[in-house]
């Protein structure tokens, strides 16, 4: 039974995985989308970091980075 | 070597059977190339209706005008419409759905402005702006909403009016 667990797990995690994909897919197409309307050059964001409630730091395939993160209602989009 | 000879020509014959369908197929070459059994219903489609026609005039032409009826009278969106549209769609994210409210609340802002009396903004500053923000929005919905997208260009000059109108401006 207890050996069971294991293996449980990991396909458990396994099955975890592409939600997280795709989670992640769609914050970058969120960030690319917001970058683009606040006309910044970035082309597509491929990879997000986050760094709080509707904060992360996008970095863009031209290699730029930006901030983006909500004030007062706003979103906010920084050249880092 | 005569069996060969006999396969060689079985072969060509085959070959020959082979040549018919692309013959009646040079516009969609490069879906031929792709989806060889997908072409097939693609020019039947296009020739089945044609007969029809001639054949069945009164019930085809009904049948033809309904869709197009449709589309005609399918109801413009109010800006009311149009923002839940977008707070439902799922075809963009949080930060941009945000953003784009961030951006038509700027522009109601300056549309309050020209509605104020205060110049500037004139209606033609306005204009490029309002048509800006619509293509943007369309840009960002087309490919994963594009039924939004057909009704926000659907809507585009009602709810131009609604804005351009100070009546109707001070109503929404």
């Amino acid at each position: 039974m207890h050996a069971r667990i294991p293996a449980l797990l990991a396909v458990a995690a396994l099955l975890a995985l592409p939600s997280f994909a795709a989670d992640d897919a769609a914050i970058r197409k969120d960030l690319t989308a917001v970058i683009a309307l606040h006309g910044l050059s970035c082309g597509e964001v491929t990879q997000a970091e986050r760094k709080g409630d509707n904060d992360y730091v996008a970095t863009c395939k031209d290699g730029s980075k930006y901030r983006v993160y909500t004030k007062d209602g706003r979103v906010v989009v920084e050249r880092q | 070597m005569r069996s060969l000879a006999f396969l060689f020509l079985a072969l060509t014959a085959g070959c020959a059977g082979m040549t018919k369908p692309p013959v009646d197929a040079p516009p969609s070459a490069a879906r031929t190339a792709k989806a060889p059994a997908e072409k097939k219903p693609a020019p039947k489609a296009p020739a089945t209706p044609a007969p029809a026609a001639p054949a069945t005039p009164a019930s085809a032409a009904p049948a033809a005008a309904a869709p197009a009826a449709k589309a005609g009278a399918a109801p413009h969106l109010d800006l009311k419409g149009l923002e839940q549209r977008l707070k439902d769609t799922s075809a963009i994210g949080i930060f941009t759905k945000l953003a784009l409210k961030n951006q038509v609340d700027d522009l109601l802002a300056k549309f309050r402005t020209y509605h104020d009396g205060r110049k500037p903004p004139t209606l033609a500053d306005l204009r490029p702006n309002y048509e800006l923000l619509i293509m943007k929005v369309q840009s960002l919905i087309q490919k994963d909403d594009p039924a939004l997208a057909d009704d926000v260009a659907r809507s585009r000059e009602v709810i131009w009016g609604v804005l351009a109108d100070k009546s109707k401006f001070t109503s929404i």
